[in-house]
């Protein structure tokens, strides 16, 4: 059977219609106790009963903007939000119910609970990074799309298996990197238009890995789940800095701390591999090799990633800055198109009309995993202080136990992957 | 320099400066190509794991087993496997330390083990791939969360073995979904290992135990993929 033909077109179906030929169960919609035009789909408004229906978990700093995007766009019906901070949820809920002039906002504290509902489609993910293989997974079982912000993953081993669960139930899942696409045009607009030759390299600029935390106990503050927001990480007492979703990556924000996050390596490190990876094109592979090149001469040590069709992404090479691209401009390369977004309204609108039409989106999981897989890769090259090679197809190291150690951690009671 | 580092991790807690121990870490990297170094500095950092330093100091030590760890290692770790605060660090390292000596201290906790303990031990045997002898009677555990480990554990394993165990379960409703998709993770591998009549017989199972509509589609999935043509 053509996988394709099996799902209606959505231009001439209502929503209901494509999502059961989708495969998904789908209950009545509650609506609001007075029926605006525009819930009717008048006045060029999209009718509820024909909007993907979303839920959002974890909702702070950049889960809170993902919100604002999702909540404001005329095609998504927001109906539940989670997060372990009850001010967080009760804020975010008390947003939604003021959007559609309803109280009809589900909040919860347990995702699961969440993903349970059967009317949800689609949803979003913005906790720290310790939690995105669990709740990407588990969304994937029970049949929702996902839209999960970068880092992606906080290991190597997570990201083949978070695609394995897109893949087995057909599920929509895009990375979050907004970046990749749109920072860096002018040097993929040289590198696609065929203007710098052939490609030999391209350098990646960030700063700090992440590092142990050792603060001090603080007493839980009311309405805060520090268990769930601990989960699969180990064990800690309390501190307000520890769990701060700020954007440092240097101390007193949870991207600092190893536990829960890979640092600048990852967490600027997924746009900009993201971004350099695309502007060279080799999203869709991974490198078989990431040669360590110590300190000298006062420069810190910097990386070689190499790639099976000779092309090099570079870390923290001394003398270039981000995104620089070494190329031999005398050999003639033909241009090509530059693929992009899908529908309207960036990466969330990329990400909803796949979510309608069943394509992959423009940051589909496994080109993120492929980004992230550089991330984790230079992480352990860094803190081995040496070469490694890595077996993309068997995605290990191979007669490297040591390194082997590195590719995964044993997570928490009674969390499980 | 690392004399006052292991002077420190003695009475380390939360809130001191963890940079205090930075001269270990550093040494858990120099000492790689000098086994008697690194022989040394396991030693010491098992005698700090069988003090009575600190949880947090204990903490530290289970972490750099995780990259520093031998047989050695093994016996002390496993002595906190039924310790609530540090069972989860004691696996942080067994997990991860390749000696098969930390598979076995596994496999010979889990019985005595219960509750969220067992779930833990359980998901660690998963992840490094052994113990289906141990974890196909547990699919009837009259505790779920133990039931379902096994089976999430049992997916990820995906031996010949494993897939017969999730085979031949009868799982309670509330896990019907769970263990068809473990099912599905086994049927997976056997297709990508060549065995596609396995795989195949899998789908066919679950597509006849009348699964809710997101497990029919992958199994019909799963079964589309093996079609030639």
């Amino acid at each position: 059977m053509d996988e394709k033909k099996s799902f209606p077109s959505p231009l001439k179906t209502t929503r209901r219609e494509f999502i059961k030929a989708a495969g998904l169960a789908s209950t009545a919609l509650a609506l609001p106790t007075f029926i605006p035009a525009s819930a009717l789909g008048r006045d060029g408004a999209v009718a509820p009963s024909e909007r993907i229906v979303v839920g959002g978990i974890g909702l702070g700093n950049q889960g809170g903007s993902d919100f604002g995007g999702f909540l404001g766009r005329e095609d998504v019906q927001y109906v539940a939000v989670c997060d372990v901070r009850k001010k967080v949820r009760d804020r975010t809920k008390a947003q939604v119910d003021q959007h559609y002039k309803s109280k009809d906002c589900a909040a919860y504290n347990d995702f699961r609970d969440l993903l349970a509902r059967e009317d949800i489609d689609a949803v979003h993910v913005a906790t720290p990074d310790h939690w995105h293989a669990l709740i990407v997974t588990e969304a994937c079982r029970r049949g929702k799309d996902v839209f999960c912000q970068k880092p992606e993953t906080l290991t190597l081993r997570e990201g083949p298996l978070m695609v394995e669960y897109a893949r087995r139930y057909d599920r929509v899942v895009s990375g979050g990197s907004q970046r990749v696409l749109e920072d860096y045009r002018g040097t993929v607009n040289m590198v696609w238009g065929g203007k710098l030759g052939r490609v030999l390299s391209i350098n990646v600029q960030t700063n700090n890995l992440s590092h142990a935390c050792n603060l001090p106990a603080e007493p839980v503050p009311e309405g805060f789940d520090w268990e769930t927001w601990l989960g699969p990480a180990p064990w800690a007492p309390f501190n307000s800095k520890r769990c701060d979703g700020n954007f440092s990556t240097v101390e007193n924000s949870w991207r600092s701390y190893s536990d829960y996050s890979g640092g600048e390596i990852t967490d600027w490190g997924a746009h900009h591999f993201g971004g350099a990876t695309f502007a060279v094109d080799v999203r869709e592979l991974q490198p078989q090799e990431v040669l360590y090149h110590p300190p000298e001469g006062g420069q810190k040590a910097h990386l070689e990633f190499v790639y099976p069709n000779g092309i090099r992404i570079t870390h923290c090479k001394p003398g270039k800055s981000n995104l620089e691209v070494d190329s031999n401009e005398n050999e003639t390369v033909p241009a090509k198109p530059v693929p992009g977004y899908k529908g309207k309204g960036g990466i969330i609108g990329d990400f909803l009309y796949c979510v309608r039409s069943r394509e992959k989106p423009f940051r589909d999981l496994q080109l993120a995993v492929n980004t992230m897989s550089l991330c984790h890769l230079g992480t352990i090259a860094y803190r081995l202080q040496r070469s490694l090679k890595w077996d993309t197809a068997k995605l290990t190291f191979p007669g490297d136990a040591e390194a082997n150690r590195f590719i995964d951690r044993a997570r928490r009671q009674p969390w499980q992957l | 320099m690392l004399e006052q580092a292991f002077e420190a991790l003695k009475t380390y807690d939360y809130g001191m400066d963890r940079h205090v121990l930075d001269p270990i870490d550093q040494a858990a990297v120099s000492t790689r190509n000098d086994p008697a170094a690194r022989k040394d500095l396991e030693s010491r950092l098992l005698a700090v794991l069988q003090s009575n330093a600190q949880r947090d100091a204990r903490d530290y030590v289970c972490r750099q087993l995780r990259t520093t760890g031998t047989a050695t290692s093994v016996p002390a770790l496993e002595t906190l496997l039924a310790d609530p605060d540090l069972s989860h660090m004691a696996r942080y390292a067994l997990e991860r330390i390749p000696a098969s000596q930390a598979g076995q201290a596994l496999e010979r906790q889990l019985p005595k083990l219960n509750g969220q303990l067992k779930v833990g031990v359980i998901s660690s045997l998963g992840a490094r791939g052994q113990g289906v002898g141990l974890l196909r009677p547990l699919l009837q555990n009259p505790d779920e969360a133990v039931a379902r480990a096994a089976a999430i554990a049992l997916g990820r394993i995906a031996s010949a073995d494993a897939c017969k165990a999730l085979d031949s379960a009868k799982p309670r409703p509330a896990l019907a979904a769970v263990f068809a998709d473990a099912s599905m993770s086994c049927a997976e591998k056997l297709l990508a290992s060549g065995q596609a009549k396995e795989a195949k017989a899998i789908y066919q199972r679950l597509l006849r135990s009348n699964p809710p509509k997101l497990i029919r589609a992958a199994a019909e999935r799963g079964l589309t993929d093996q079609t030639p043509g």
